[in-house]
């Protein structure tokens, strides 16, 4: 921590100078390069001294001390070059570009400052980063104040309410978790509204009691309507702080989702009671009639339910908009930012609860949108929500610092901060465990002790209070300066003190674990079948059981508003075949990653290399492979340190478990985290599916491979390969959880029974981004045939993301029924099905990871063999399909290029079931089949590994694919 | 809740409420109710023993890709044949509540293990148990090397299978076990 604090000083230093040109002195901008009359020098005197009303007013508070130059500093440099003497070759155009690049230099300070808090690992678990924030606010706030002599950087209103506040909002309520949200919903709803209610009068009131009593000094003036005011803002929780905080203690979600959701809501509550008291102190305490105390109450309750109404329009708005964007896909995610800020500014403008509107605008458009939109645009969302969100927090921490600094607006008393301090602590305790113990007879889930304990120390400020603190008019509440001061303090206290002690404090009440122990076999075994029982019993007892209402809703979404906000592929078919695809990328991008550099790090010889070999064994990438094992590049766990066979055997074991435990379909996590993608448990669960999924790929591929050579060699590794596909073809008989995926049959929907399907839906709306839950939901609701639902009770859903991995497929062959002759080849061809419809966005993705893959080998000379197959791949594309040799097939190109888009459907059909077309032909003479593959496959795959991919990917449906589809727009 | 009004006697009051309040009593009585409406009277005095078949229970949607559904009913069921009372229906959270002794957990967590119900949790209960959990997607040596390495682990007299006191000493040692098997009803 201590080498870092120079740099920033540096930093800050550099900012405040920066500013002092701009502000203070002005210094000629020409200084440097021309030597232009001083005429800046009048000017700049007229321009510093900017009144102060424009503090207020102004949005930007950064770009207030440039607007009040601009014009100046403009005409002037016209004048400069006018009469000043020639040509410049370089100018010093500091005021051209100084608000711009104050911001930025901020905003660079603020990232390069987490940068460097995160670098001590040991630091950020102790301390949340929003101390460290508000802490090197101080710093660069007290520099910036011994530079320049007064403080130029404050947070300010505008800037917070229109900008920082609305980029923090809006991903809360994007990325909310909402079924999470909504099971808790009437909870949250009381703690926000009740809660703060009560935290706002019982501080206030007792506050005015504290002032009659003579503990807080005489000088803070102020009647009871002062201080209820005062009650009201200090008593919003903040959502930035608790998000801050809890995020880095992590609590259970119910807590989780609770307290956040309440820090979102409690915000509008506090918002409308503030202005609700300012206009009471406005007219005056003894002007205040009757009707005036229920216009209150009514507005309270317009104000927020206008905000959440104008929040869901917008969000059919935007749901309904992103329909349309199939062709601009590039501004689809403007569109969404645009739409969810203008829902924040619409309930601004008419002074409806902003926060509200777009925390529902997100919420309810989420699930649309993300079905609407593309992936990459969902990419680009995710990612410039948690960036901005996060850079906004990042700047309201640093700036609650800087302006704390500024002592021109403090007037301490003692008195009003520590009997604040006391009584918002009290009364949140008070109120946390009164409204509990109401609510516990109402929920099914009882919030315990330490849960109360959480909710009561997490009632932590921000800067909605500061905010909302430095609007008031100081010339109508006498008490502002007093009252800044006390929620400055409120604040740090809050975020410091606590922040820092609820870690501890949650660790030291929970029971104590032990860790640091890897977990024995047993454990991991145990743990897993525990998850998986207690998951049934809550089941059971329907703890995530069906609510009318939720039902209800369900169906009426399902029937209405899908069909009117999605788009109509997504809705009808489009389902199943996105969520394959985007595996299929995020595999293909990750092997790239892992894999792919192995491949080429490990010295292997490429195809056209291959060519001075002829493939000898040894230097082909699936001998590598096969010798080394799968998991010699795909095992993202990779076993390190292994010392001993015993503990080798044990890793091994652990391994295997790892890859193949699954988890209970319940214990999902609905998180949200502004700062980080979601990671653990569902991360864990990618990677373990995508292990799996990319080991049977790989061992398709490699049986394939042997094939084509000729099955020559049986190793001992091969042998076990069989012997697990023949397994797998045993239980082929059963009902697998990849069934629906292989089986000849058409992949079909089972008609779920409503509940089901409703189930389902509900559990879509937490996915956020790619996620495992969402495919399995998709499997099933593929709407193309009907299938016995005896069957699809059997179907494991959850673990529907699977490896195209030989099932079923082969006992339906026909050609299957030669016997086990062929085990390994045939996996083979099934292991390729994909519908046709994926390939068109197949190749679109394979592009952008081509440009990341490894450069393109240049058209060597090419091995006799090679040139042969591939002459007999065009001359057997000219056999099967008529229409089929126009685009494909090429017989110069060793690539395997995807028939493009304009293509006909028909010929893309023909060619995708080539190979499946030949090898239903057995008496094709062995010869052919093995060339084919050869001519397909080496050149294909060895060029580089997303080509490989992709052609694994694009291999052929078997002509059962039902329907004949034409490519379908994705 | 609903406004429904459940009659019990005091008696029966009595005997469930042990490791629960009565009204959380109350609301898992009403989800017993509402697995079949239909068979499970609200007047609970005169007809006290009314099963729940396990179909009705197996074929719930949320537990269709649950690998121990059959298993759970069938151990906390009475009959063994997974058909639960209501009795059996309160047990079964009795036992997985926060507040239940370790020791009854263990018990029931050893009895779902114990799938052929020889009070011993031998090699072919593991195959099972990590054929569910894996659903078959082990080869018979992987699972047969991974249940060697269980029973190594833990079978403390070493004779091949694991006693209910194997079990206990190893959930002991697991501190995760407590906190994580149970639910808050």
């Amino acid at each position: 921590m201590l080498f870092v604090t120079p740099l920033l000083l540096v930093t800050a230093v550099g900012v405040a100078a920066a500013d002092l040109y701009g502000t203070e002195a002005s210094v000629r901008p020409e200084t440097a390069v021309s030597a232009a009359p001083p005429a800046t020098l009048s000017a700049s005197p007229a321009a510093s001294p900017y009144p102060p009303e424009e503090y207020a007013e102004a949005g930007i508070a950064l770009a207030r001390s440039a607007d009040a130059h601009d014009p100046v500093e403009t005409t002037d440099s016209g004048d400069a070059s006018h009469h000043g003497g020639g040509y410049k070759i370089v100018q010093w155009e500091w005021s051209y570009v100084q608000t711009p690049y104050i911001i930025a230099i901020w905003i660079l300070v603020a990232s390069v400052a987490k940068i460097l808090f995160h670098f001590s690992q040991r630091v950020t678990t102790v301390v949340p980063e929003s101390c460290l924030l508000i802490l090197l606010g101080l710093v660069l706030g007290g520099v910036v104040l011994i530079a320049s002599k007064k403080q130029l950087y404050q947070l300010e209103p505008g800037l917070f309410f229109l900008f920082l506040l609305p980029t923090i909002v809006g991903d809360a309520g994007y990325f909310m978790p909402s079924r999470l949200f909504f099971d808790n919903l009437g909870t949250i709803l009381v703690y926000a509204v009740v809660g703060t209610l009560w935290n706002a009068f019982c501080t206030g009131f007792s506050l005015y009691g504290m002032k009659l009593a003579g503990i807080i000094d005489e000088k803070v003036e102020g009647g009871m309507m002062e201080f209820l005011l005062f009650g009201a803002l200090i008593s919003a929780v903040d959502p930035v702080a608790v998000l801050a905080v809890f995020e880095e203690v992590h609590v259970n979600e119910t807590l989780f989702i609770i307290v956040f959701g309440e820090s979102l809501l409690n915000d509008a509550v506090t918002v409308v009671l503030y202005k609700v008291f300012i206009s009471f102190v406005e007219v005056g305490p003894g002007n205040v009639q009757t009707a005036d105390y229920f216009k209150g109450v009514a507005s309270f309750l317009i104000v927020n339910v206008g905000g959440t109404l104008v929040g869901l329009i917008f969000a059919v708005l935007l749901a309904f908009v992103t329909r349309f964007t199939k062709r601009v896909r590039i501004i689809e995610p403007l569109f969404i930012f645009l739409l969810v800020y203008l829902a924040y500014l619409t309930a601004e403008l008419f002074s409806l609860s902003a926060i509200l509107s777009m925390t529902f605008c997100g919420i309810g458009c989420n699930k649309y949108v993300e079905a609407n939109i593309s992936q990459k645009s969902r990419t680009t969302v995710k990612y410039t929500m948690k960036t901005l969100a996060s850079i906004a927090e990042t700047i309201i921490f640093i700036f609650l610092g800087i302006s704390a600094v500024d002592k021109s607006k403090w007037a301490w008393d003692t008195g009003l901060v520590s009997c604040t301090l006391i009584f918002i602590f009290v009364f949140r305790a008070l109120g946390v465990i009164g409204q509990t113990w109401v609510l516990n007879w109402f929920r099914l889930v009882p919030l315990d002790k330490l849960d109360q304990v959480v909710m009561s120390y997490g009632g932590l400020r921000g800067a909605v209070a500061f905010a909302l603190v430095v609007l008031l008019d100081g010339h109508k509440v006498k008490a502002k300066d007093y009252f800044v001061a006390t929620t400055i303090v409120v604040i740090f206290f809050t975020v410091m003190f606590q922040g820092l002690t609820i870690k501890p404090l949650v660790k030291w009440l929970k029971v104590p674990r032990s860790t640091n122990s890897k977990p024995t076999i047993n454990e991991e075994i145990h743990e897993r079948a525990f998850d998986h029982i207690l998951a049934a019993v809550e089941d059971i007892a329907g703890l995530n059981g069906y609510h009318h209402w939720r039902d209800k809703w369900e169906q009426f979404d399902k029937n209405y508003l899908s069909k009117l906000l999605m788009r109509k592929s997504v809705y009808h078919k489009g389902e199943l075949w996105e969520v394959y695809q985007k595996i299929n990328i995020r595999d293909a991008i990750s092997v790239i990653d892992q894999g792919g550099n192995v491949l080429s790090s490990a010295r292997l010889s490429l195809p056209s290399m291959a060519s001075r070999t002829s493939f000898s064994e040894v230097t082909n990438v699936t001998n590598y492979l096969r010798e080394n094992g799968s998991g010699v590049c795909l095992d993202l766990q990779v076993i390190d340190t292994v010392s001993g066979g015993k503990v080798e055997e044990e890793t091994e074991t652990h391994h295997l478990l790892t890859g193949n435990l699954y988890k209970p379909r319940r214990r999902y996590h609905a998180h949200y985290s502004r700062h980080f993608m979601t990671v653990g448990d569902k991360e864990r669960q990618d990677r373990e599916v995508f292990q799996r999924n990319m080991r049977s790929r790989l061992e398709s591929f490699k049986s394939t491979r042997h094939k084509a050579k000729g099955r020559h060699k049986k190793e001992r590794s091969q042998k076990k390969r069989k012997g697990s596909d023949a397994k797998e073809q045993e239980v082929n008989g059963k009902p697998r959880r990849n069934v629906s995926w292989q089986d000849t049959d058409p992949v079909t929907a089972p008609v779920d029974s409503p509940e089901e399907r409703s189930e389902e839906e509900a559990d879509k709306d937490e996915d956020v981004g790619i996620t495992f839950v969402a495919r399995k939901h998709e499997t099933l609701k593929e709407p193309l045939k009907e299938r016995p639902k005896s069957d699809m009770l059997e179907v494991y859903q959850s673990l529907a993301v699977i490896p195209p991995s030989p099932t079923c497929a082969e006992k339906h062959l026909p050609w299957k029924g030669g016997g086990g002759t062929l085990p390994v080849c045939v996996s083979m061809e099934t292991t390729k099905i994909i519908p046709i419809d994926l390939q068109q966005a197949w190749n679109q993705s394979i592009s952008s990871l081509e440009s990341l893959a490894s450069p393109p080998v240049q058209a060597e000379p090419q091995h006799p063999r090679v040139r042969a197959l591939s002459r007999a791949e065009a001359a057997r594309g000219g056999n099967s399909g008529g229409s089929d040799s126009g685009g494909s097939g090429p017989a110069q190109d060793p690539r395997f290029h995807f028939p493009n888009e304009e293509e006909n459907g028909q010929s893309l059909q023909q060619q995708e079931s080539q190979p499946l077309m030949s090898s239903m032909k057995p008496p094709a003479p062995p010869q052919v089949s093995s060339t084919q593959g050869m001519g397909r496959r080496p050149p294909t795959f060895n060029r580089n590994p997303c080509v490989y991919l992709r052609s694994l990917v694009s291999a052929s449906p078997p002509g059962s694919e039902p329907r004949s589809r034409g490519p379908t727009q994705l | 809740m609903g406004n429904k009004q459940t009659i019990f006697t005091p008696q029966q009051l009595d005997a469930y409420q042990v490791g629960h309040s009565a009204r959380r009593e109350a609301g898992l009585f009403y989800r017993y109710h509402n697995l079949a409406p239909q068979l499970v009277p609200l007047d609970y005095t005169s007809k006290p023993d009314v099963k729940l078949p396990y179909e009705l229970i197996g074929s719930m949607p949320e537990l269709k890709d649950n690998p121990f559904r059959q298993r759970i009913a069938q151990v906390f069921s009475e009959d063994g044949e997974g058909n639960m009372t209501l009795d059996d229906f309160l047990d079964m959270f009795s036992a997985l509540s926060e507040m239940a002794p370790r020791d009854l957990k263990a018990y029931y967590a050893f009895k779902i293990y114990d799938f052929n119900d020889d009070d011993y949790i031998c090699k072919s209960d593991l195959e099972k148990t990590l054929n569910k959990l894996t659903r078959n997607e082990l080869t018979e040596d992987e699972v047969r090397m991974v249940c060697e390495k269980v029973i190594d682990e833990s079978d403390l007299d070493n004779d091949g299978r694991l006693s209910l006191e194997d079990f206990q000493h190893m959930i002991v040692r697991a501190p995760d076990f407590l906190s994580t098997f149970h639910i808050r009803i």
